[in-house]
């Protein structure tokens, strides 16, 4: 009886610890082969569908686009990149179903092209928790102080830098009366807000300020308090939608008809000269940020986007930035190599920016030039890509205005 | 702040309140005669929108955009009557409601799917405004104002001088009384759901012509309509439109006081305020005598 239980307790000593051997070794072999030459996941999650759909298809494109870029000079540090994409929906609810889908289930190691600021602020909770960087083209101030481990870097200016470009052109231009008026988000009342900062800074003074609910059937009180002032340009945080609402209805009252608007770009595109008529559209300045459109990566970028999708690069300004987000991600990889762990690349993502690093174009020259022991600045085809403490960048800003039915630029704002 | 200013705003509040009058009136009808809170309301509008734009792609201007548009609603409304309202009617409420919400849902994702999020505009020249004394009066406004008391006009014509409106007051007033004596009420139940529908349809272009038209027009006005229809007594026409007008005067009047992020609060305190003073609405008596 007990000679019979001594020797099943040794059986099942022994092949416990066979099992738990097997365990460990299964554990370490994949983790040692991953090092060499499994592929490096990137989660591609843009708006396909739902308000950033105009976008979000050729972000898609050019994140694909710069994959197989970086894959054709042979990978990075021996692993090639491999994207697996979803859609946001431009929702900040399907943006976290598939945040959680391509992290869980496909093993993304780094989430890149959220548009919406909505749905950036609502997927940043999730990546940071999975210790994953997240690049975004979103313009809500609030991110920069949400991202409290240095993870999360912005390709696209924020709100508080357009806010700072709309009043430069303010002054430009040679306004004395502005007012603004603000969607009730953190998108819109960050443009506002960086335009009063930096306008009453200069010393000058903000008329009327108004923050406005969305989706309402009618703006005229809003317009009625913002009139009663006595404005000579309104500056806005706006929507499509609403900017078409409201300045509609501005139009109709017949008050102040020369009056002047200053709108973002994504609200005063093309779509707004559709609906509103070249009459009340030559009212509108539209600011936005542009491309890093003299610099050589840019030519190497548009070249290769409008092979690609049969599209102009200048349609698409976020498509620039999601293809600048591989090429920069591929470049920290590869002066991070031997360490391809998501963190640590994240660590080197400054340092292919060094103001006194040789200046490269493209991925192949500068892993060309990393291989040989320099210290590298990327200049990027959508901005020159030199990230703040935040991990923002600072784009030029295009000033335009409607000639003949569409817009046309007319200024660069540089800072 | 001059008394211009104020009666701008009230003037805006009249003007936001018709169309609120128009959701509520839709509702209300539904409510009384075939009993469930119609939660597909807005979304019937949203295809009320895009029919009217349709109306307008063929050349028809406002009037063929309020014909197309009430017509879309109406056939929307009738063809859910005879294929999910008619067979739930001998259920509880509840299961009619549940259903109209399914329908929501349906109408709003449908719509989306084939004609796509980007806004589509009405495609109807501007035109600057007139100042009537104090009042900047716009012609749109002019014409959404006429259109919805066009449209009341004809609902309360229909409810008080024809015979089978006098048949829909009875069969809401008491169906199982209204049944002994003979009223078809199928044929009523038709005749309603085409009144609702082409309520819900005008409201619907009215809307679209004075923002724009996407997927989800409809669904951001069916609370303000909800809580008109409760102001002014679940089931009673005349309550609904009220309603309406209050909740929208409400809201503008309020503005220069609690600002304009809160004034959609204030049509929901004016709300409650009335359901613990007055549950059971504004109009209740003369609900006796619908």
């Amino acid at each position: 009886m007990t000679d019979k239980t001594g020797s099943t307790m040794r059986r099942l000593l022994a092949g416990g610890s066979l099992a738990v051997l097997t365990v460990a070794m299964a554990a370490t072999a994949p983790g040692m082969a991953r090092a060499d030459d499994t592929p490096f996941r990137i989660g591609a999650l843009n708006p396909v569908t739902g308000a950033g759909s105009p976008y979000g298809p050729g972000m898609q494109k050019a994140i694909v686009m710069a994959a197989d870029e970086v894959n054709q000079t042979g990978g990075v540090c021996g692993r090639m990149l491999e994207v697996t994409a979803e859609d946001t929906q431009t929702s900040p609810d399907a943006a976290v179903l598939a945040v959680k889908k391509l992290i869980e289930v496909n093993g993304a190691q780094v989430i890149m092209g959220t548009w919406s600021s909505g749905v950036t602020l609502a997927v940043m909770p999730i990546t940071a928790a999975a210790g994953i960087p997240e690049l975004n083209t979103s313009g809500a101030p609030a991110i920069s102080m949400e991202d409290k481990d240095d993870m999360v870097w912005r390709f696209q200016a924020t709100n508080d830098r357009f806010g700072q470009a709309f009043a430069k052109i303010a002054t430009m231009r040679g306004f004395k009366r502005p007012a603004t008026m603000a969607y009730n988000n953190a998108s819109g009342i960050g443009n506002t807000e960086g335009f009063t900062k930096a306008w009453t800074a200069d010393g000058g003074a903000v008329v009327s300020a108004v923050v406005y609910e969305p989706k309402r059937p009618s703006y005229r009180s809003e317009l009625q308090q913002i009139l009663a002032a006595n404005p000579d340009v309104v500056v806005m945080g706006s929507y499509l939608q609403d900017t078409t609402v409201i300045l509609r209805e501005w139009f109709q009252s017949g008050q102040s008809p020369d009056l002047q608007w200053i709108i973002p770009g994504w609200a005063a595109n093309q779509q707004l000269i559709d609906a509103l008529g070249p009459e009340v559209a030559a009212s509108i300045i539209s600011v936005d940020s542009i491309s890093n459109e003299t610099a050589p990566s840019y030519d190497h970028f548009a070249a290769a986007y409008q092979a690609a999708t049969g599209s102009p690069a200048s349609g698409n300004v976020y498509a620039a930035m999601t293809y600048d987000m591989v090429i920069s991600w591929g470049l920290a990889m590869q002066a991070a190599c031997p360490d391809t762990a998501p963190k640590a690349i994240n660590a080197a993502i400054r340092s292919i920016d060094s103001a006194d690093g040789t200046p490269v174009y493209t991925f192949a020259e500068g892993k060309a030039a990393i291989e040989a022991g320099k210290t590298v600045n990327y200049e990027g085809a959508s901005s020159r890509l030199s990230f703040d403490q935040y991990g923002d960048v600072t784009p030029d800003f295009s000033l335009s205005e409607i000639e003949g039915t569409s817009f046309v630029r007319k200024d660069v704002v540089k800072f | 702040m001059d008394t211009a200013y104020y009666l701008n705003l009230a003037f805006n509040g009249v003007v936001e309140g018709s169309i609120y009058a128009l959701g509520a009136l839709s509702i209300t009808l539904v409510f009384g005669i075939a009993r469930f809170p119609n939660a597909a309301t807005g979304d019937v509008m949203t295809v009320g929108a895009f029919g009217g734009l349709a109306g307008t792609t063929l050349g028809g201007g406002v009037i063929g955009a309020i014909l197309a548009g009430v017509a879309a609603s109406a056939a929307v409304t009738v063809a859910f009557y005879y294929l999910l309202f008619r067979a739930l009617a001998k259920r509880s409420a509840v299961a009619s409601m549940i259903a109209s919400i399914g329908l929501a849902f349906f109408l709003r994702a449908a719509l989306g799917f084939f004609m796509g999020h980007d806004q589509r505009v009405y495609d109807l020249p501007l035109a600057r405004a007139t100042l009537v004394g104090p009042l900047r009066v716009q012609p749109a406004d002019v014409q959404v104002m006429a259109a919805a008391a066009a449209a009341l006009a004809v609902t309360f014509g229909l409810l008080h001088l024809t015979p089978i409106g006098r048949r829909m007051r009875a069969v809401a007033d008491n169906p199982d009384l209204a049944r002994a004596s003979g009223i078809n009420a199928g044929r009523v139940m038709v005749v309603m759901w085409l009144m609702a529908g082409a309520l819900a349809g005008l409201a619907g272009v009215l809307l679209g012509v004075k923002t724009v038209v996407t997927p989800d027009m409809g669904w951001d006005l069916l609370l303000p309509a909800f809580a008109a229809t409760i102001l002014g007594t679940i089931g009673n026409p005349v309550g609904a439109v009220l309603g309406g007008l209050l909740i929208g005067v409400a809201q503008e009047l309020s503005t220069p006081f609690v600002g304009f992020t809160y004034k959609i609060g204030v049509g929901f305190a004016v709300l409650l305020l009335m359901l613990m003073i007055r549950p059971q609405g504004l109009f209740a008596r003369n609900a006796l005598v619908r």
